[in-house]
């Protein structure tokens, strides 16, 4: 295989918590936990995870938007995670992000053609003319009509408004976009229109997307291959179609049991797993879900699975699989 | 069986600055005793208007019941004192909102909210109050009740919260629960939990539920019957078999059709519905389906369709359903 456009290796953030009376840091955050993963060009990697697991912030992470407290980013054959800001400026136009609410990502004061012309003074393109040329263009990629251009966000209903979240994405031509829950806002009949966008933008344009969000029918939708999150470490990735055919880890099972489906004959019995999320500031010893897991036995509490190799590019971090091998 | 709620005709106004938006326009079901009815649409269509409708809380002076008929256990309910009224809400009626941090009170206990209903509505005394309370606590699942009496809704996860706030509604044992997206902020392997916990305690307590939900996946699991709004109307209802097995109404189709499922193909084209909701200000004549409607004729522009059978139980409101 080629070289990936995208590789993390053992990235952490950890966000400080202060508290007491010198608002001293005592305790951290492990929102991102030590995640490695690759994204191919021309794929979409889909990050599922509950609330509060780290998704967000390690889409963030990659797109330097917050700095990580220690591993690699590489991407396009340089290291990221440590440039400058100034040194950061070439290598945004390649990575860009898509947010959940465009009302709060788009700025309010300012016109659709002000929003979509930013990126592409900010690095430097063309004339006004040739700038303003390529806004109507854009337009016309994310299906909006010309006259847009002059009009304020809140003119705009919620799919409209993600289709100038994306418009503005892809205005510099970027390789990577980070879409982070870019639909879930959004009604079901408008949720269709926009992934259908997303998936023809990348066809057109070879785009990467890592693709962000806790809604497991969509993310299967769109995506080649998908990583698991839990609560800031990725405990199972592979082909979609796999993941799904044949989950290893029982986090990933019950993941995809608590599904509804649209189907009345289809009742389910469903395994629910109790309790909620840990906290990430102080996550269970040994394997991270070991207390909501149903299959958890004697190593689980005790240590931390390592991730194994399954046949298909498929990885897992479970306590079970290395019990199967062993057998 | 004679139904436990009777809704007919249901139109409910709103005064805004921009002119009258009819948010409910002749709405019309029934929820059976002890059975689960769902209320399906997309943001603005309204569902949840119906829903305070029903428990008579409209924001006033904005809102208003213009006309139509609301039947609770033979009690026409629009008609209602006030003082009748409250003692049904959160007694016979409870209801469970959809963001259970903005429903609960952030400055009193749990405990203190969960007895409130009981002093209003029953003769309990301090003492039993609290026994009550706690057992109602341990039956929608919270763990450790007599710590989490005395905490904040700010010290509760999600889910907690959102149990809480069932516990509330359920206290007074009432026969009609009225879920407002009680999932919907969820997570899935937390909404999963709350589904079922909503079926066991029905099964356990005989209540009947009204579901209002934008997921049809929720629908499908939890409920007997399915009625979907469209900006303001009832264009389908039936049994949940009779709308998914066969949906009629060119927009249930859509719904259906447009949800990636996961056994759908990976990055395949999803069949989406073009267009988008009108808005309620400027509603067009006709049909209101028919800017997004790929089987729109001529006569859909100008004639309001009426509701129609399709077979016993099942309804539909489209003039053209016979020939798609």
């Amino acid at each position: 295989m080629n070289n990936p456009l995208l590789t993390v290796n053992n990235l952490k953030l950890h966000f400080p918590v202060k508290s007491g009376l010198f608002h001293r840091t005592r305790l951290y955050n492990r929102a991102v936990d030590g995640v490695n993963l690759q994204v191919q060009s021309g794929e979409t990697l889909g990050l599922v995870g509950e609330s509060g697991c780290g998704k967000t912030s390690l889409g963030r992470c990659i797109a330097r938007l917050y700095n990580p407290t220690s591993g690699e980013i590489h991407f396009d054959g340089q290291e990221i995670s440590h440039l400058t800001a100034k040194a950061m400026l070439p290598i945004r136009q390649d990575i860009q992000m898509i947010f959940q609410d465009p009302m709060e990502s788009l700025n309010a004061r300012h016109t659709v053609g002000d929003i979509l012309e930013e990126p592409l003074i900010i690095h430097k393109t063309g004339n006004q003319a040739s700038r303003r040329q390529r806004v109507r263009s854009l337009l016309d990629i994310v299906g909006l009509p010309t006259r847009s251009i002059s009009r304020y966000p809140f003119e705009f209903s919620g799919g409209q408004r993600q289709r100038i979240g994306i418009a503005r994405a892809i205005a510099m031509n970027p390789k990577l976009i980070i879409c982070d829950e870019p639909v879930s806002a959004l009604d079901v009949s408008i949720q269709s229109q926009i992934l259908n966008l997303l998936i023809e933008l990348q066809q057109e344009f070879g785009l990467s997307y890592l693709f962000i969000a806790h809604d497991l029918a969509v993310v299967k939708h769109v995506s080649d291959r998908i990583a698991i999150m839990y609560l800031g470490k990725i405990i199972e990735e592979g082909p979609s179609d796999l993941i799904y055919a044949q989950a290893m880890h029982p986090y990933t099972e019950s993941l995809i049991n608590a599904i509804p489906i649209p189907d009345p004959h289809r009742k389910p019995e469903r395994a629910i797993i109790s309790g909620d999320v840990p906290s990430p500031i102080n996550p269970p010893t040994g394997c991270r879900f070991h207390p909501r897991c149903p299959k958890q036995f004697g190593p689980c509490g005790g240590t931390e699975p390592a991730t194994r190799m399954l046949p298909g590019q498929h990885q897992v971090s479970c306590h079970l699989t290395e019990l199967q091998d062993a057998s | 069986m004679t139904n436990l709620l009777e809704i007919c005709d249901l139109v409910t106004e709103f005064e805004t600055d921009e002119g009258l938006v009819r948010a409910v326009d002749e709405v019309s079901f029934e929820v059976k005793p002890g059975c689960t009815l769902g209320l399906v649409g997309e943001s603005g269509c309204g569902k949840s208007v119906t829903a305070l409708s029903i428990m008579q809380l409209l924001p006033n002076p904005a809102g208003k019941i213009v006309s139509g008929k609301i039947f609770f256990q033979g009690l026409e309910l629009t008609q209602l004192p006030i003082q009748e009224m409250e003692n049904l809400r959160g007694n016979e009626i409870g209801m469970v909102f959809q963001e259970p941090m903005t429903a609960l009170n952030p400055v009193q206990t749990i405990g203190r909210q969960l007895t409130e209903v009981l002093y209003l509505h029953t003769d309990h005394n301090e003492t039993s109050a609290i026994q009550a309370a706690l057992a109602m606590l341990e039956k929608v699942g919270i763990p450790s009740p007599e710590i989490r009496m005395s905490e904040y809704p700010h010290q509760l996860s999600g889910g907690m919260r959102q149990r809480a706030l069932i516990a509330i509604a359920l206290v007074c044992n009432p026969t009609l629960l009225i879920a407002d997206e009680p999932t919907t902020a969820l997570d899935v392997t937390i909404q999963a939990q709350i589904l079922d916990l909503i079926e066991n305690l029905q099964q356990q307590l005989g209540m009947a539920v009204l579901m209002i939900t934008h997921d049809l996946g929720v629908i499908a699991e939890t409920c007997q019957d399915v009625v979907v709004m469209y900006a303001g109307k009832v264009v389908e209802k039936g049994s949940v078999f009779d709308v998914f097995d066969h949906p009629t109404h060119p927009y249930t189709r859509g719904l259906l059709k447009s949800i990636p499922r996961l056994d759908s193909r990976a990055k395949s084209k999803l069949d989406a519905i073009d267009g988008m909701v009108p808005g309620l200000l400027d509603l067009p004549p006709g049909c209101r389906f028919q800017n997004r409607c790929p089987h729109k004729t001529p006569e859909c522009e100008s004639t309001s369709p009426s509701i129609e059978t399709v077979s016993p139980g099942h309804q539909v409101s489209c003039l053209n359903w016979k020939d798609l």
